[in-house]
């Protein structure tokens, strides 16, 4: 198994940050709606802090695509 | 909120409404819009650095990808100009569908507003549906004071970004050009220089995009906080704590201030990478599934994912002029951000 990993070679990173963002939008956008479901009429508020944290969820891929060796 | 999607304002509305009329009138005259066309002198600027190399990069390896840099229609140096001795001028596509889309905008707002009714219909009851939608959502976002000064910006963004997205849509765009064949049936699959490509796939549009709000940030920050309470905003404590804990406190936020300024810093790159992100993806992601389908069911296999752009461009407009209004909040000062 050792061996495999020290083997493994390319931008893993890459996907591991997308994996992780992907997760992080996917809990926001579910507690976002759930919280939306129990107080419809906190749902402005709720959209800017859910879009807010999306975009810091999502930020992580693009420093992680800085870090892209070629 | 449930005038979001309402229809025809009556009179009423327009004096209570007045920054959209503005709008549009300001849309309208287009002398009068100056700041307009600095932000497009801006857009095109940004574009006008469009790296010679990349492209070159790009046919020279036959990337299984888009190219990144968009062909140069226009390749020239002026020389002996004053002041900057040679004055580079380089027009690619992307450059030339961000022309068509202002203009068929600016013609479409000057139409629209040409006999302006009471009562609206036809074109002019589009455009007032667009800019009041989105006055209203702005409005109950960033508050009433912000979006009286703001709101020029924000909409243009939006309604600039959307209509380029789905200009980019159209078929043919990005599709028909110059590409390589396949080496076993000779079909090109693979388009290297289109004729005509999505700005938003370009990474100088949004990043000129992103910069020109980065300006008008530093600009509104300024003349709202003023240059100490600027600082005071991103280093000063908040919250109140008196005695010793106030001193630690003073402490703290200074360092929260450095990492606050880091995060600001990094906001032009996010944004840009964001919408370019998911345009090119998209654009990549119908380019594989028209090549997936192979010659007979080429026109078939990317229709669902036609659906799913015309969403993404919806949404990524959406969230571009949302986070630049957000960030624009968060940095007024305590008592301008009008709903608490």
């Amino acid at each position: 198994m050792l061996p495999i990993l020290a083997e493994l070679t390319g931008n893993l990173h890459v996907g591991l940050a997308a994996l992780g963002a992907a997760l992080g939008v996917g809990f926001i956008g579910m507690k976002a709606s759930e919280a939306v479901g129990r107080n419809p009429g906190a749902a402005t508020p709720i959209l800017v802090q859910a879009i807010l944290s999306t975009a810091f969820a999502e930020g992580i891929v693009f420093f992680a695509i800085y870090l892209v060796a070629k | 909120m449930d005038r979001l999607f309402g229809f025809a304002p009556s009179a009423t509305v327009y004096s209570e409404m007045n920054p959209i009329l503005t709008y549009l009138r300001a849309a309208q005259r287009i002398g009068k819009t100056g700041l307009l066309a600095l932000c497009a002198l801006l857009f095109m600027t940004g574009a006008a650095w469009a790296e010679t190399p990349a492209a070159e990069h790009a046919t020279e390896h036959h990337e299984e990808a888009l190219p990144q840099g968009a062909p140069l229609l226009v390749d020239t140096v002026i020389h002996n100009v004053p002041l900057i001795h040679d004055l580079p001028i380089k027009v690619n596509n992307s450059m030339v569908i961000t022309w068509v889309v202002m203009l068929a905008l600016i013609i479409s707002a000057q139409v629209a507003m040409r006999k302006v009714k009471d009562v609206p219909d036809g074109a002019q009851n589009f455009w007032e549906w667009v800019v009041e939608s989105l006055y209203s959502f702005l409005e109950g976002i960033i508050g009433k004071q912000l979006v009286k000064k703001t709101f020029w910006f924000f909409a243009t963004v939006f309604i600039f970004i959307l209509a380029l997205n789905w200009f980019s849509l159209i078929p043919g765009v990005g599709t028909i050009g110059w590409g390589i064949p396949d080496p076993y049936s000779g079909v090109v699959t693979h388009i290297t220089r289109p004729i005509l490509r999505g700005p938003n796939a370009d990474l100088n549009m949004t990043m000129a995009m992103a910069l020109t709000f980065f300006f008008f940030w530093i600009v509104w920050a300024l003349q709202a906080n003023g240059p100490g309470g600027f600082i005071m905003h991103l280093f000063g404590p908040k919250g109140d704590t008196k005695g010793f804990m106030k001193v630690l406190m003073v402490i703290v936020f200074i360092c929260v201030g450095f990492l606050e300024i880091v995060s600001i810093l990094f906001r032009p790159i996010s944004l840009s990478f964001r919408l370019y992100g998911n345009i090119f993806a998209g654009e990549n992601t119908l380019e594989t599934m028209a090549t997936l389908g192979g010659p007979w069911f080429g026109w078939l296999l990317p229709l669902p994912f036609y659906f799913l752009e015309i969403l993404v461009g919806l949404v990524q407009a959406m969230v571009f002029m949302l986070l630049t209004a957000v960030f624009t909040l968060l940095i007024m000062p305590e008592e301008g951000h009008g709903h608490h």
